[in-house]
C-alpha cells in the first residue's frame, strides 16, 4: 500500500512482524524501480502498531515504477506502482539573448539566454548552434563546460565563447582562427527541443540575427561617459549613456548610486539603447543635492574590456599588483 | 608523438587573511549541500565537497578510514544504478565528479538528483560486491565554509537577487589548504581561492589573481579549469590547466599574502578541447601526468625534470615535453587515482556511464 505525503509503502496484516523481534527490516521489505537486478532504494523504516513502513529518502517520481517485495517467513507479498506523469504543455520560451545589439565586436566574449521558466541542467551546448552567412555550423565556438553557467533559478545561460580562439598569440586562435569574423553575419540558434525542468521541450526555439563588426581592443574610460542629472523632487531615472554596448549582466549589478553622505539610494535598474544606456529610477523622489555613481573597474564591454584595462594586453610587468577592485565615480547634482 | 609546447612566463599575486587554526572544526549534524560539485579528500578521511550552488565548501567526516576488499571494481552503467538506489529515472541524475577515499580505496561520486535549481545534493560510493551506499548527510560531522560571492563593492544596495554565481571547477587540499577554482557566471576572470583547513569562522579564503603572460602581448585572468598538488624536487607545487591557455605551473609556497610566482606553462591544450582531470603517478622509475580531456582522449605525459624550463623571451619560442595519447581509453569524463598502479575512471560508453579499474599506462 502507497499512503500519505510524502507517500511511504506500508505492509499491513503480516502476522509474523509482531513476532519479529528487532527484525532486519531490509531483509523482509525491498522497494526499488521495477526493474530486474536493481538495488533497493535508499530510504527509512519504521514500525507503526503492526504496519511496517518504508519511507523513500526522496520524494516518488513521476513517470516512475516502483516494486515493493515483503516477504518474512511464508508471508508473502508483493505490488508495483506507477506514479503517474502529468502531461506537460510546452510553455517555456526565451525571453531575451544579450547582448541585443545587432552589431557585435569580432572578439565578444559571452552572451546571455534567458528563460521564462527553469531550464534542465546537462547537454547544454547540444541545442545552441552558431550558423554563419554560408549557413554552415561553426564549429565548436562556445567554451562547452561541464558545469554550465546557469544563474541559481536556471533561467540564465551564460555561454562564453572559447576563449582560446579569441586572445591574439594563443596557438589555438592561429590555429582555427576567431569563432566570429569581422564583415559576416551570424545567427545564433536555440533548438526548440531544448528541455525545461518538467521535461518539457520549448514552447519555440528563438534566434539572434547579428553582423560582427572589428575587434574591440579598447579599455572602457570614463570620459566617454555622459550622465544625465535628474530633476529633485521627481522620480526620474539618472541616466548613464556609454559609446558602446556594456556586459548586461554586470552592468545591471555593478553600477551603485550614492547620496552626498556616501548612503546608497535604493532603485531600480533598467537597460536601453541595446546596452548603451543604464538607466537608475530611485525608489523614493530625488532630493535636491550631490550624488554619486559608482563603478567597479570590473565592468565589462563586450569584449571583456573593462574600465582602464584590456582584456587582451600585456601585463607582465605589473605582477607585483596586489588585487584590489578599484572602483570610480562620477557626480551629477540634482536640483530643481 | 611530440607535443610543441610554448613556454611562458606567468606570475600571480596573492592577497590574503590568514586563518586561525580551529581543532575540532566537524560539528555533527545536518550538512546542507545545495548541490554536490568536485571533491577531494583530505586527512583522516574527511571529504571537501565543492558547492557550487550554496557557494560554499563541504568538509564531511566520513568516518571511512578502513580498507574496505572488493570496494573498487568495474560498475557497469553506475548512472543507472545511482538512479536506482535514488528512486528516479536516469535522465535525473547527473554526475558531477569522482574522487577515491585514500584509506579505504572506495570510490566517492558527487550526484545530482534533478535536473533543475531544486536537485538534491548527493554522494554515492562504492561499497563492497558492486553495490552503492549514499553517504548520509543528515547527521554527519561537518564544517562549512562560505565563499565570497563576488567582489561586489554595490552589495550594500538592493537591487534585486543577484543572478551571479561561481561554479566550482576544481577543489584540491595540499599541505593544509583546500584549493578551490571557480568561474563566474558573470565576470570573466580568475577566481583561485585557498582556505586554511581547518576553516575559520573569518576564513572566506584567500583570493588569488593569476596573470600569466608573454612579451608577445597577451594577458589572461583567465578562469583554471583544473589543477593537481605536485612535487617537483620536494617542493610543492600546482599544475594547473586553463580553459583558454595551456598547462601551467607554479609553487604552492607561494600562495602567500603579497607574494608572487613566477610559472611556466608546459602544455598548449588547444581550442576545442578541454582539459578535465589530472592525476599524478610514477611508474617504472618514470613520473607521469594523466590527464582525460574533453575530446583529444587521455594524455599521459611525462613530467620529469619539470623545473628545468626556462622561460621564453619571445612568442616563437617553443620546446617540447613528450607525451603520449593512452590508445584505447575515450569517452573518460573523470578520473581518479585508486594505488599506485590503477586508477578509477567514469567512462562514457553511449548512452551508459561505466565505472571503470584500470591499470595506469
Amino acid at each position: 500500500m502507497l499512503e500519505g505525503d510524502p507517500p511511504e509503502f506500508l505492509v499491513r496484516g503480516a502476522t509474523g512482524l509482531s513476532r519479529a523481534a528487532g527484525p532486519d527490516f531490509k531483509s523482509i521489505f525491498t522497494v526499488s524501480l521495477d526493474e530486474p537486478g536493481v538495488q533497493a532504494m535508499a530510504g527509512t523504516y519504521r514500525m507503526d502498531g503492526n504496519t511496517l513502513a518504508f519511507r523513500p529518502q526522496f520524494p516518488l517520481e513521476p513517470g516512475v515504477t516502483y516494486r515493493a517485495e515483503f516477504r518474512l517467513g511464508d508471508e508473502r507479498a508483493r505490488a508495483v506502482f506507477a506514479i503517474p506523469k502529468p502531461d506537460v504543455v510546452p510553455s517555456t520560451h526565451v525571453l531575451n539573448i544579450y547582448p541585443t545589439t545587432s552589431v557585435l565586436p569580432e572578439n565578444t566574449l559571452k552572451l546571455y539566454i534567458h528563460f521564462s521558466a527553469p531550464i534542465a541542467r546537462g547537454g547544454a551546448y547540444r541545442w545552441i548552434h552558431l550558423i554563419d552567412d554560408t549557413g554552415a555550423e561553426v564549429q565548436l565556438p562556445f567554451l562547452e563546460l561541464d558545469e554550465e553557467l546557469w544563474d541559481p533559478q536556471f533561467q540564465r545561460l551564460t555561454v562564453l565563447f572559447d576563449p582560446g580562439r579569441i586572445k591574439r598569440e594563443l596557438v589555438p586562435n592561429q590555429e582555427m582562427g576567431p569563432p566570429l569574423v569581422a564583415g559576416r553575419t551570424y545567427t545564433l540558434v536555440i533548438d526548440q527541443g531544448w528541455p525545461d525542468v518538467r521535461g518539457a521541450p520549448l514552447r519555440e526555439g528563438a534566434q539572434k540575427k547579428f553582423k560582427v563588426g572589428p575587434p574591440d581592443r579598447v579599455a572602457l574610460d570614463l570620459k566617454n561617459w555622459k550622465v544625465t542629472a535628474p530633476n529633485g523632487a521627481t522620480r526620474q531615472p539618472v541616466m548613464l549613456d556609454f559609446p558602446e554596448p556594456i556586459d548586461q549582466a554586470l552592468l545591471e549589478r555593478l553600477i551603485a548610486v550614492t547620496d552626498a553622505s556616501g548612503q546608497a539610494v535604493r532603485g531600480a535598474v533598467n537597460l536601453d539603447r541595446g546596452e548603451t544606456r543604464w538607466m537608475f529610477t530611485p525608489e523614493l523622489a530625488w532630493r535636491n543635492g550631490s550624488y554619486l555613481l559608482v563603478i567597479p573597474s570590473t565592468l565589462e564591454d563586450l569584449a571583456g574590456n573593462m574600465v582602464g584595462r584590456l582584456f587582451d594586453v600585456d601585463t607582465f610587468d605589473r605582477v607585483q599588483q596586489h588585487i584590489t577592485v578599484e572602483t570610480h565615480t562620477l557626480a551629477f547634482t540634482v536640483a530643481r | 608523438m611530440k607535443l610543441h609546447l610554448s613556454l611562458l612566463a606567468m606570475a600571480l599575486a596573492v592577497t590574503s587573511t590568514s586563518a586561525v587554526l580551529a581543532d575540532d572544526s566537524l560539528k555533527a549534524g545536518k550538512a546542507d549541500l545545495r548541490s554536490a560539485g568536485p571533491m577531494t579528500f583530505g586527512p583522516d578521511g574527511v571529504l571537501f565537497v565543492g558547492d557550487s550552488m550554496g557557494a560554499a565548501v563541504f568538509a564531511l567526516d566520513t568516518g571511512d578510514t578502513t580498507a574496505m576488499p572488493g570496494s573498487a571494481a568495474d560498475i557497469v552503467a553506475i548512472n543507472k544504478k545511482v538512479a536506482a538506489l535514488l528512486g528516479t529515472s536516469e535522465n535525473q541524475i547527473l554526475i558531477n565528479d569522482l574522487t577515491v577515499n585514500p584509506l579505504s580505496k572506495r570510490a566517492y561520486i558527487s550526484v545530482s538528483r534533478g535536473r533543475g535549481p531544486d536537485a538534491a545534493a548527493v554522494i554515492v560510493r562504492t561499497a563492497a560486491d558492486g553495490k552503492l551506499e549514499m553517504l548520509g548527510l543528515d547527521n554527519i560531522r561537518h564544517a562549512r565554509v562560505a565563499l565570497p560571492n563576488a567582489p561586489d563593492p554595490n552589495s550594500k544596495s538592493a537591487f534585486g537577487g543577484s543572478k551571479r554565481l561561481d561554479a566550482i571547477t576544481d577543489i584540491a587540499f595540499v599541505d593544509g589548504k583546500v584549493i578551490v577554482a571557480g568561474l563566474s557566471n558573470e565576470e570573466f576572470s580568475s577566481n583561485l581561492r585557498s582556505i586554511a583547513y581547518p576553516f575559520a569562522a573569518a576564513d572566506r579564503g584567500t583570493s588569488i589573481e593569476i596573470f600569466h603572460g608573454s612579451h608577445g602581448g597577451f594577458e589572461t585572468n583567465s578562469p583554471v579549469r583544473t589543477f593537481i598538488p605536485y612535487k617537483v624536487k620536494n617542493q610543492d607545487v600546482i599544475l594547473a590547466a586553463y580553459t583558454c591557455t595551456p598547462l601551467v605551473i607554479f609553487r604552492t609556497a607561494d600562495l602567500t599574502p603579497g607574494n608572487k610566482v613566477k610559472g611556466k606553462t608546459i602544455a598548449e591544450l588547444g581550442a576545442g578541447n578541454r582539459p578535465l582531470d589530472m592525476i599524478a603517478y610514477s611508474k617504472g622509475g618514470s613520473d607521469f601526468i594523466l590527464m582525460n580531456n574533453s575530446s583529444r582522449g587521455v594524455m599521459k605525459l611525462s613530467v620529469a625534470n619539470l623545473d628545468s624550463y626556462a622561460a621564453i623571451t619571445s612568442p616563437t619560442d617553443i620546446t617540447g615535453v613528450p607525451y603520449e595519447t593512452v590508445k584505447g581509453l575515450s569517452g573518460v569524463k573523470h578520473l581518479a587515482l585508486l594505488d599506485n598502479a590503477h586508477a578509477v575512471m567514469l567512462v562514457d560508453a553511449g548512452g551508459s556511464e561505466d565505472l571503470k579499474v584500470a591499470s595506469l599506462p
